[in-house]
């Protein structure tokens, strides 16, 4: 974004320019008669403002559990049992729940995949708009219809009139994505975590969508953490990328770098996954040998099951997250290298 | 518009669906055996005398000209006479079919606004105090019978305490009751400014409405706990709490989204209780329908079973149309 004029520094965190940092944070579950689960493992992950980094991974990889713990909702008996999460410099594990509540849908925003299963069903588009309004603004009940009708044109919604008297129920797919995102527009947060946005929508519609995510945006200079298991998509609308796998961070780099230089695998991997190269494919994804899928692995390196390069010393050894070049992060012991 | 056309639409089954649980009744209570004309004329009647009356009451005749001779007189409103009043079962039931509505639904109203409640809080709190006492509340509230919980009731608040009138039906012999306007001993007595009547007459209520009320709170309670304990873990709840809506406002979109659940169970309970409540009405000689129509059926006295039959079958699809159209102010989807 704007950071090479401002900030000589350019790649190079900078603590003022810091909006959201995660510093080892990790998640776990008790579990009975087992050893805890670990949903997050020592996650350290940065976004600058005006940052959209896309956070991809498969499902069950923890993408979701790391928004949760940001939000300061991780289901329960889940907990963050170690690293802090800063907002703006401030500790959020040191907030109390009212001051996390007030900071939810008003500093920090989530827009949701499914989102007619996640609309209130009994409540019209414009009082589920109005409920984040009048509990985070100060507002009359004019401002609020008018504020939400307003949203309602910002997500380009075809006769907003119309639709502010509509059910959930009534709505396109593609139309209560966009009622959820004008509701994460709604108090002009500073960061929106977008999670899944656009999993349940046609191509064509998700298309549109992704290209409203991005310029609204983009216009506003919010921040956005861009979760998403399609790693075509984040080429287009991120700034930076973050790989998790297994609840780990195993890659983090710059857009250009991410594509031009992947070190990790597992990166490589899903990148091979579209790749035309029928060679590279077969070569990448393990080949004809049928994989049984066993999981992440305990110990050593998580990705050792499904890595074409396993050798022994990832068996033992758990990898280390590692600058290999400035602002390009790989938890490998042995990065692909370019040919 | 479309709700108009859907009561339209439900009220041509009313006709056919009344007809079949007449039948139904008819041919299930003729299975019983007993002859009205023996119980009618005792012991010492003569076989002549018998024959005469069986052929005065049409019971020489075929069931289906039975049936058929019932269903013309219901059609003019005629639901017969009952030989143990004497009285027309009309004049029977417009008595005591109010006595047993007024008490059901004071119960029912009772019984929601201890269940509700209760009920939301534990959902809202399951590791407080309230939440246990919801448990054991409906455990207990559950395993007890109606009667004996208020046979203890009588015994306590009665013969110990003495703080309520006699168990003996809806009013004292000395109170003047107010002319019959809706039939509610209440209502009537305000409409006609007669509070001594107001106060005995709700002093009688006290004790059955308990017994009523807390037994059967028990089954509003555990719909609401559970539906409400569903609707907090919803999608739309979860994504509330993402939004900051203040935990207070989750809980009132969530219980408003088991609304729809609660009245169903209502319902249920009500059209169950109108006959259901007969034993509680036998332990204060209450005088409702459910015990008219059990005499009914113990004395072959088979008109005031089936105008009992017929009352409470209009009232149910009565109370479902309602709540039909509860759930259409409700919920959206349904419109």
């Amino acid at each position: 974004m704007a950071e090479t004029m401002e900030n000589p520094k350019a790649g190079l965190p900078d603590a003022a320019d810091m909006l959201l940092e995660c510093k080892g944070v990790s998640v776990s579950f008790p579990r009975y008669g087992a050893p805890v689960s670990e949903a997050l493992r020592d996650v350290s992950l940065d976004i600058r403002r005006g940052e959209v980094l896309g956070l991809v991974g498969e499902s069950g990889s923890g993408k979701t559990m790391l928004s949760r713990a940001i939000m300061g909702l991780v289901p329960p008996p889940g907990e963050v049992t170690a690293g802090t999460i800063r907002f703006e410099g401030k500790d959020l594990g040191k907030l109390d729940e009212e001051q996390l509540r007030r900071m939810r849908g008003r500093d920090i925003a989530m827009i949701i995949s499914n989102p007619r299963g996640e609309l209130d069903p009994l409540q019209t588009v414009g009082q589920q708009i109005g409920n984040v309004l009048r509990h985070h603004l100060n507002l009359t009940r004019r401002q609020i219809r008018e504020r939400a009708l307003d949203l309602l044109k910002q997500v380009s919604i075809p006769d907003p009139q119309r639709r502010m008297d509509a059910y959930p129920h009534e709505l396109s797919g593609g139309m209560a994505q966009r009622v959820v995102i004008a509701i994460a527009l709604a108090c002009s947060p500073r960061f929106i975590i977008s999670d899944d946005a656009t999993s349940g929508l046609d191509v064509t519609v998700q298309a549109q969508v992704l290209e409203l995510i991005r310029s609204l945006v983009s216009e506003r200079g919010t921040s956005m953490m861009f979760i998403t298991r399609d790693i075509g998509i984040t080429a287009h609308y991120c700034d930076r990328i973050a790989i998790i796998y297994a609840g780990e961070i195993v890659e983090v780099a710059g857009r250009e770098v991410f594509f031009d230089d992947p070190q990790h695998p597992y990166t490589v991997l899903l990148l091979a996954a579209f790749a035309q190269n029928e060679r590279l494919r077969r070569y990448w994804l393990g080949g004809d040998k049928v994989q049984e899928y066993t999981g992440p692995s305990p110990v050593g390196c998580p990705f050792q099951n499904r890595c074409v390069r396993v050798e022994e010393r990832c068996r033992g050894e758990h990898p280390a997250l590692l600058e290999r070049q400035p602002g390009h992060f790989v938890r490998c012991h042995f990065p692909v290298e370019r040919p | 518009m479309q709700i108009l056309t859907y009561i339209g639409r439900r009220l041509i089954f009313v006709g056919p669906q009344l007809v079949g649980i007449l039948l139904v009744t008819f041919l299930l209570l003729k299975l019983i055996p007993g002859d009205p004309a023996v119980m009618m004329l005792g012991p010492f009647a003569t076989d002549d005398g018998l024959a005469r009356l069986r052929t005065e009451l049409g019971l020489d005749r075929s069931i289906v000209e039975q049936f058929g001779i019932y269903l013309w007189r219901v059609l003019h409103w005629d639901l017969g006479t009952s030989w143990q009043t004497t009285m027309p079962v009309t004049s029977d039931l417009a008595q005591r079919f109010p006595a047993t509505l007024e008490l059901v639904t004071l119960s029912l109203l009772l019984a929601l606004a201890i269940g509700m409640p209760l009920g939301v809080v534990g959902a809202r709190n399951r590791n407080g105090i309230v939440r246990k006492f919801a448990d054991i509340y409906g455990l207990a509230a559950g395993a007890l019978p109606d009667f004996w919980f208020g046979l203890v009731l009588i015994f306590i608040l009665y013969t110990i305490l003495g703080v309520v009138p006699a168990p003996l039906g809806r009013l004292d012999f000395t109170i003047i009751p107010p002319p019959d306007v809706t039939g509610s001993l209440l209502i009537d007595s305000v409409i006609s400014g007669n509070w001594p009547a107001l106060r005995n007459a709700a002093g009688h209520l006290l004790l059955p409405v308990l017994t009523l009320g807390l037994i059967n709170a028990a089954p509003i309670l555990k719909m609401t706990l559970s539906t409400m304990e569903r609707m907090l873990e919803a999608d739309f709840s979860r994504y509330a709490e993402m939004c900051g809506l203040p935990p207070k406002v989750v809980a009132r979109k969530a219980l408003r989204n088991s609304l729809p659940s609660v009245i169903t169970i209502v319902s249920v309970l009500y059209g169950f209780l109108i006959g259901g409540a007969v034993l509680v009405e036998i332990v204060f000689s209450w005088g409702g329908a459910g015990q008219y129509a059990v005499q009914g059926v113990l004395n072959a006295d088979l008109n005031p079973v089936l105008g009992f039959v017929l009352y409470s079958a209009i009232l149910s699809l009565v109370i479902y149309l309602i709540v039909d159209l509860i759930y259409f102010a409700i919920d959206p989807r349904t419109r």
